[in-house]
């Protein structure tokens, strides 16, 4: 469930309404912005769609050619999704150059290995200077690792863990 | 000496190094790979994540001068070579890589020296074959 309303609730290629809320699209309060997504599993394609729905201009990356058309017949990455879908190792930097990591402005890697992500975020951190860059990392001792050497660092484990927890202990 | 993966360059590097009188630990994470490394090379074979802070600290890594990581990942040899660099302080970090771009890639991310077998087959067919 959506927590406000937002351009993206209405079908595609209707115009923008003006009342758009905190969901709003990048024209009334930022520009839009070049994303790179490397893996088109559950998140990075869940991703790609809430981002490409919110005007961003979106590649995703996946070595599995499969990987678009599973999200897609989890109806997912549908034909409404205007980003380009790129098949490549997210690690190679001849392929995050073709799919744009030169003039992207934010860069993701989840795909499901811990080194291909943190691999593919170093490149696009530190060769293509993209200024906004996270990496999904499963393992925490890893995850804390890179994120004192200053990568974004997102770790489920951690997070998931606190949140169940959290709604553990909550008074009813 | 540590060598992180025991695929075919990891078992022959490990077997010479022994040769040439080196201390040697070789890190390979399949076990069963491990097993018959270990009935060829003998107690240095450890099994486990050559990318894990908390396995490499049981390996001698400290002591080490040199750590060489040759499996078929680069993204493996990378992190390994990371984790070795700026937990453990070891001095020389060597990768193999597969993809010849890495190799320079590889030296801005902190490792010492990277070495591409396909860089080093290209470079056997010098001076370039011209039609």
């Amino acid at each position: 469930m959506r927590p406000f309303r937002s351009a993206s609730d209405q079908p595609p290629g209707s115009p923008a309404p003006r009342w758009v809320g905190a969901g709003a699209l990048p024209p009334y309060n930022q520009p839009a912005l070049k994303l790179l997504i490397v893996g088109c599993g559950r998140v990075g394609s869940q991703l790609a769609a809430e981002m490409d729905r919110a005007g961003h201009e979106v590649v995703i990356i996946d070595r599995d050619p499969n990987q678009f058309s599973r999200a897609a017949s989890r109806g997912v990455l549908t034909n409404d999704f205007k980003g380009n879908q790129v098949v490549g190792n997210g690690t190679d930097a001849d392929v995050l150059r073709r799919a744009g990591v030169e003039d992207a402005d934010g860069f993701v890697a989840v795909t499901e290995g811990d080194n291909r992500n943190i691999m593919a975020s170093q490149i696009a951190k530190h060769i293509f200077k993209v200024p906004r860059v996270v990496a999904r990392i499963y393992d925490p001792e890893r995850a804390e690792a890179y994120e004192k050497l200053g990568l974004h660092t997102i770790c489920p484990t951690i997070e998931g863990a606190k949140a169940i927890e959290k709604t553990l202990l909550e008074k009813k | 000496m540590i060598v992180v993966g025991g695929g075919t360059v990891g078992y022959y590097m490990s077997r010479d190094l022994l040769e040439r009188g080196h201390e040697v630990t070789l890190i390979e994470r399949d076990a069963r790979r491990a097993e018959w490394l270990e009935t060829q090379l003998g107690s240095i074979v450890m099994r486990g994540d050559g990318c894990e802070v908390k396995f490499l600290s049981q390996t001698g890594i400290e002591r080490a001068d040199a750590i060489v990581a040759v499996t078929a990942d680069d993204e493996d040899n990378l992190i390994a070579l990371q984790m070795a660099k700026r937990h453990f302080k070891v001095k020389k970090t060597i990768a193999r890589v597969n993809n010849p771009s890495n190799v320079e890639i590889f030296k801005t991310l902190g490792v010492d020296e990277a070495v591409s077998a396909t860089e080093v087959l290209l470079g056997a067919l010098e001076p370039p074959i011209t039609r």
